[in-house]
């Protein structure tokens, strides 16, 4: 994949953490922090958080490829000097598929992890919060600071407006290069798209069509 | 040794933890090492199958799941010299075992397709950009590697039964758990099942999921739901196949009512075959479907739960 062309935007499942980041700040006060991390032209995603309301960016720029253990090791004495509350990251990310790097920050700073959260309630120096587990969801009460993963149920992430547009332009981004000591090697990547049969029949006759269809997969397929 | 986390339902070892100990034994077939399993319980756990499978077993009761004490579980357990730590992929493990990874300074292997040992490295395959390519990628020892559920043939007993060896687990700092919302549990997991029934918004509303629950119930299977159904209130989140939802690799994988969005197709593409019931002859699933009925899925859907029930009896 040369990603050299493409545009680096914010990843949908930051979205919904950097709008409760939002949030929490509306209602509790604080400052709202975004750390990105990526090459130089990443700062554009960066901006996008900012022209949502963060107040400030910092940008740990790498240029080539890190495997998520290697981003949260780059991340930590970034977050650690920030001194966080609550630190809030995408449950999933769009490009490695990883689920592993809001856990992966919590071991490096020490903090309980609360995973793929859909509400979190501040009370005093501790959250409640709801996440999802493999099977039901559950409310927990977490002493801060400690890392949320977010998804989507968390909130609905609000869109830039032109006024936040123009402000983001002035905010700061602090820029920090990255210490990567990647773990994971990249051998190859390849697009592949399964062919597909394409038997498509018409359901006219509803019964006669469902009929087929089950022998179809029974007789050809043979699934069920 | 090689560790294994044998995932389980209190009762039995789960299907995935069986996928988990056969990619296990490759590892250690090729770096003439045993097979270990760790054990890690809220209160019971199936100890005696459990030492079937593997050449030595550590236990320890928790209390109940955080990633916290899971990862401190694991962690305790791979200080006896584990080379690689191998676990069925799900959103629990996915998550501990980012923490065991970091603590480790392990390569990590995410959801793999396959893996193998070469040249004293772990190689492995995953898919990336959202289930839409394939990666292969590489890691030197020690590695924590997930195993993606249906993709590895499932470990058979060995025969012998283990040593079993508890463990010490440090208090960790962790969350409270104040209160479990249990799922309604109907049958299969959604991302272990071999047959996935999804409906998505040409379902009409939440009643019409009678009926995708009686089709998937019938065919042995699970039910899905996509974005726009479970931010409609009609299904709980916990359905939802695609993008931001479960990513799902079925055998057989019927999508109703479901007009096929990127992101939906992100979490099921990989199906080994995908069979789409849409009104419009237009909608782009078909151009992803192996087969396909163009008709009202309110008609369809009733008839092919009677020719499902013909074919059973």
């Amino acid at each position: 994949m040369d990603l050299s062309g493409a545009t680096l935007i914010l990843d949908q499942m930051d979205e919904y953490a950097v709008e409760e980041a939002l949030r929490l700040k509306e209602r509790h006060g604080g400052e709202a922090i975004v750390v990105g991390f990526g090459p130089e032209r990443a700062e554009e995603a960066i901006r996008t958080a900012l022209a949502m309301g963060m107040d400030r960016g910092v940008h740990v720029v790498f240029e080539g490829f890190a495997d998520p253990v290697a981003v949260a090791e780059a991340l930590v004495p970034v977050l650690q000097e920030e001194a966080p509350t609550l630190v809030l990251t995408g449950g999933q990310q769009a490009d490695w598929d990883s689920q592993a790097l809001g856990a992966a920050l919590a071991e490096g700073l020490g903090v309980p992890v609360v995973a793929w959260t859909t509400a979190i309630e501040l009370e005093g120096d501790t959250a409640r919060a709801k996440h999802d587990l493999d099977e039901g969801a559950e409310w927990v009460r977490v002493r801060l600071p400690a890392l949320f993963t977010t998804q989507q149920g968390l909130n609905e992430p609000r869109y830039p407006t032109l006024p936040g547009i123009m402000k983001a332009k002035k905010k700061e981004i602090r820029k920090v290069q990255a210490e990567v000591r990647p773990k994971v090697v990249l051998l190859s990547e390849e697009i592949q798209e399964k062919a597909r049969l394409g038997r498509i029949l018409d359901g006219k006759d509803p019964v006669a069509a469902a009929e087929e269809l089950v022998r179809l997969l029974h007789e050809e397929a043979k699934v069920i | 040794m090689v560790l294994v986390v044998l995932d389980h339902d209190g009762n039995k070892l789960r299907k995935g933890t069986l996928e988990a100990l056969t990619r296990a034994r490759r590892l250690a077939e090729g770096l003439g090492e045993k097979v270990a399993g760790v054990l890690l319980a809220e209160e019971g756990a199936p100890l005696e199958e459990a030492r079937k499978y593997v050449d030595i077993l550590y236990t320890a009761t928790l209390g109940p799941y955080t990633a916290e004490r899971w990862a401190a579980g694991v962690l305790a357990a791979a200080k006896e010299g584990a080379k690689a730590v191998v676990a069925p992929s799900s959103r629990q493990s996915r998550t501990y075992l980012g923490r065991v990874a970091y603590a480790l300074k392990a390569g990590l292997l995410e959801d793999t397709l396959d893996s193998s040992l070469e040249g004293g490295e772990v190689h492995a395959t995953r898919y990336a950009y959202l289930n839409r390519v394939t990666q292969r990628v590489k890691a030197p020892l020690p590695v924590v590697l997930t195993v993606k559920p249906n993709t590895t043939p499932l470990a058979e007993p060995l025969g012998t039964s283990a040593e079993v060896v508890p463990l010490s687990v440090p208090q960790v700092p962790t969350v409270e758990v104040l209160e479990r919302v249990a799922e309604e549990k109907k049958g299969v997991s959604l991302t272990e099942a071999n047959v996935v029934v999804t409906g998505g918004r040409g379902m009409g509303g939440p009643e019409a999921f009678k009926l995708v629950e009686e089709l998937a119930a019938l065919l042995g299977g699970a039910v899905g739901a996509t974005r726009a159904v479970v931010d409609a209130g009609w299904r709980p989140y916990g359905e939802q196949v695609g993008q931001t939802g479960k990513t799902v690799q079925p055998a057989l994988y019927i999508a109703l009512g479901v007009s096929g969005a990127v992101q939906h197709l992100a979490g099921m593409n990989k199906s080994k075959y995908i069979v789409a019931v849409n009104k419009d002859p237009e909608a782009p699933i078909f151009k992803h479907a192996d087969y396909g009925i163009v008709g009202d899925v309110h008609q369809v859907l009733p008839a092919l739960i009677e020719a499902a029930k013909k074919l059973k009896d």
